[in-house]
């Protein structure tokens, strides 16, 4: 049985010239040979992060989409059972005073129905081209502080606080424009002839309810987005609205509040501190988010993780005939190198470092190409899905336990290899029997 | 130095059971330059590895030094391959990866030397053997001649106390071939004990002692002239 120090002293001498060979190995081998290995780790690496964080970013990008143009990081609406949020003044003036908030945005909102043709009547079985929608009333300039709504505009042009009589016109609700124009869903009917510069009628019942009131507004423009309550409302101004429905308090239905994500958790605490938490339902953008929506990123983030896993096996496999064949070809100079003295310990401690080389070069490669060039890619040029603008979602985070796992596999994959031609007996590895 | 008693060696076993070596007893003192020879098959090379303690005998002794080396485990035999014996191998068998000065000074790092001390010591060997301006070459840069002078040079870099030789000529031209087996008399008449292999008899006679293997016998040992 040998002493700890003198194990401890071979294993240091055998690291020693396992790292003296390993860094000759790599610095004087085939430049080919190793940007090829390193190429499969790159392509290795990406397969764990890219694909689960594609698949996330599915749904991350509809959540962000939310948040961009609709929700912005906070936001109040009305508490279940109630028509509007309760006091609206004093949550308006709590928000101008808070110094963590950058801006808001209130609205209106009601629902009504919008006649499409206004130039001649339905014949007796036709049914009127006309359907029912939420209709909001925002402030431009402030919606514009808080969101990129007015990115959203694809036709025409964005609403002017200053006029009046005109509306915005989500895409969805539109026979030329909806994406669902073609699946005749029985009941939907969608407004048909009705574009930019249509002249349509809206119909909404007053607040003190019974009254109906109508009135005429000129298409100014057609929103479309992958979030619904933009593509499938209609937006009028705030004082459009409000002198619709004849009201002369501020009464909001909801307002959007742009804060740094970090503190709207803590601006929710906020603000239902001073509310109290039955006078409005406040929540994060996440919260509002609805569950089905949460429930797919799970089961995106599951399915993530088990194609990583695929990954990670097809990896260690690649690793291990990587180095199997390596050492395989210098069976007969690893079983020279053994003959002559030189430690089985040193000899793996070669391979496993040159294994780390690839492993590391590979995920640094892949790092660099995912930061530098893949997520902004994605970014500027999301992945048009039906229900959202695919992303890449990538944390530096979740990127170095990625890439720890792979270190961690290379190093399993390189030993085993290197493990398995070593033990080979001397004599036989140096004549090659 | 080196004392065999009863060696034997076979391969196969029943009826397919082959001897290679026959009841070998030998005695080599510290400082002799044996050379082994015999025709293809005599079991040259079959010896060797079993003083070199690269193979197990199927029975006999061999000690080395006075040491019993069928009681050491495989770890110790390592060991003593590290720092007792030195080899050079018919292919040279240098790692094409290093330099000539880098494969010499290979052994003296695994026995612990400081990376300027090996290389000190692997320029040193290198230069007794005449090839003190190659030392930064890589093998492919270096004619086979050349080659198996690195390899002699790392065999005594590190000051084994026996120098084993397999075929180290096999390879080489006739000039070459010379040259080599000049380096390993130097190397004798400054007291390495050298056990080699061959079978050419112009090479033996560089030696003073040549045993002749036939059939795994020793059917010659006789002192050269």
């Amino acid at each position: 049985m040998k002493s700890l120090p003198k194990l401890l002293k071979e294993y240091v001498f055998g690291f020693r010239v396992g790292w003296f060979l390993a860094v000759r190995q790599i610095r004087r081998s085939s430049k080919w040979t190793t940007a090829l290995i390193i190429f499969i780790m790159v392509l290795t690496f990406l397969n764990l992060v890219v694909v689960s964080g594609l698949l996330l970013g599915l749904i991350s990008g509809s959540f962000e989409q939310f948040r961009e143009s609709h929700s912005g990081e906070v936001i109040v609406t009305s508490a279940p059972g109630r028509d509007y949020i309760e006091n609206s003044p004093g949550l308006v003036s709590f928000l101008e005073s808070h110094s963590q908030v950058k801006a808001f945005s209130p609205r209106y909102q009601t629902s009504g129905t919008i006649l499409g043709t206004l130039t001649s009547l339905p014949r007796s079985n036709e049914r009127p081209n006309q359907m029912g929608a939420a209709i909001k009333g925002l402030d431009p300039e402030k919606e514009a502080l808080v969101t990129n709504f007015a990115s959203s505009v694809t036709q025409g042009g964005m609403l002017d606080g200053d006029e009046s009589g005109y509306m915005l016109i989500g895409a969805n609700l539109l026979k030329k424009y909806s994406s669902f124009a073609d699946a005749n869903i029985p009941g939907l009917d969608l407004l048909a002839d009705v574009d930019v510069g249509s002249r349509v009628r809206v119909t909404v019942t007053s607040k003190g309810g019974g009254t109906l009131i109508v009135k005429e507004f000129i298409v100014k423009g057609i929103v479309k987005s992958k979030v619904d309550e933009i593509s499938t409302r209609v937006f009028v101004t705030g004082a459009d609205l409000k002198s619709l429905l004849s009201i002369n308090k501020e009464h909001f239905q909801e307002i959007a509040i742009r804060t740094e994500p970090s503190y709207a958790e803590a601006l929710v605490a906020d603000i239902n501190g001073f509310m109290g938490s039955s006078a409005a339902r406040t929540q994060t953008s996440l919260d509002a988010i609805p569950q089905f929506l949460r429930d797919i990123e799970s089961t995106m983030g599951v399915l993530g993780n088990a194609l990583s896993s695929i990954a990670l096996v097809v990896a260690s496999i690649t690793i291990f005939i990587v180095i199997y064949i390596n050492a395989v070809t210098k069976r007969k100079l690893i079983g020279i190198m053994k003959g002559v003295g030189i430690s089985p310990a040193a000899v793996q401690f070669s391979y496993l470092i040159q294994a780390i080389f690839y492993g590391l070069s590979g995920s640094l490669v892949g790092l660099l190409l995912t930061f530098g060039v893949l997520e902004p890619y994605f970014k500027n040029n999301p992945i048009d899905f039906p229900f959202s603008d695919g992303i890449l979602v990538v944390t530096p985070a979740g990127a170095a336990i990625r890439v720890a796992i792979l270190i961690f596999v290379t190093i399993i994959a390189g030993y085993l290899p290197a493990k398995l031609i070593v033990r080979k007996n001397t004599l036989d590895s140096i004549l090659g029997r | 130095m080196i004392e065999v008693q009863n060696l034997t060696k076979t391969y196969g076993s029943g009826e397919l059971e082959v001897k290679v070596l026959r009841s070998i007893d030998l005695k080599i003192d510290s400082g002799e330059f044996v050379a082994v020879t015999g025709p293809s098959g005599a079991g040259k090379s079959t010896l060797l590895y079993q003083l070199s303690l690269l193979d197990e005998p199927s029975s006999g002794e061999v000690f080395l030094d006075s040491i019993k080396t069928s009681e050491l485990s495989q770890v110790q035999k390592t060991a003593m391959r590290l720092n007792m014996l030195g080899y050079v191998f018919q292919d040279y068998a240098l790692l094409p990866e290093l330099t000539a000065l880098e494969n010499v000074a290979l052994l003296m790092l695994m026995q612990g030397h400081s990376r300027e001390a090996a290389y000190k010591q692997a320029e040193g060997a290198l230069a007794r053997v005449g090839l003190s301006d190659r030392m930064h070459n890589l093998p492919s840069q270096l004619s086979g001649g050349q080659q198996q002078r690195v390899s002699i040079a790392r065999a005594i870099a590190h000051h084994p106390t026996i120098l084993f030789a397999d075929e180290p000529t096999a390879n080489l031209d006739s000039t070459n071939g010379h040259v080599v087996m000049q380096a390993f008399l130097d190397l004798h008449k400054n007291g390495q004990t050298i056990v080699m292999i061959t079978h050419e008899d112009d090479y033996a006679k560089y030696a003073q002692r040549v045993i002749n293997l036939k059939d795994g016998q020793i059917i010659e040992d006789s002192k050269v002239a």
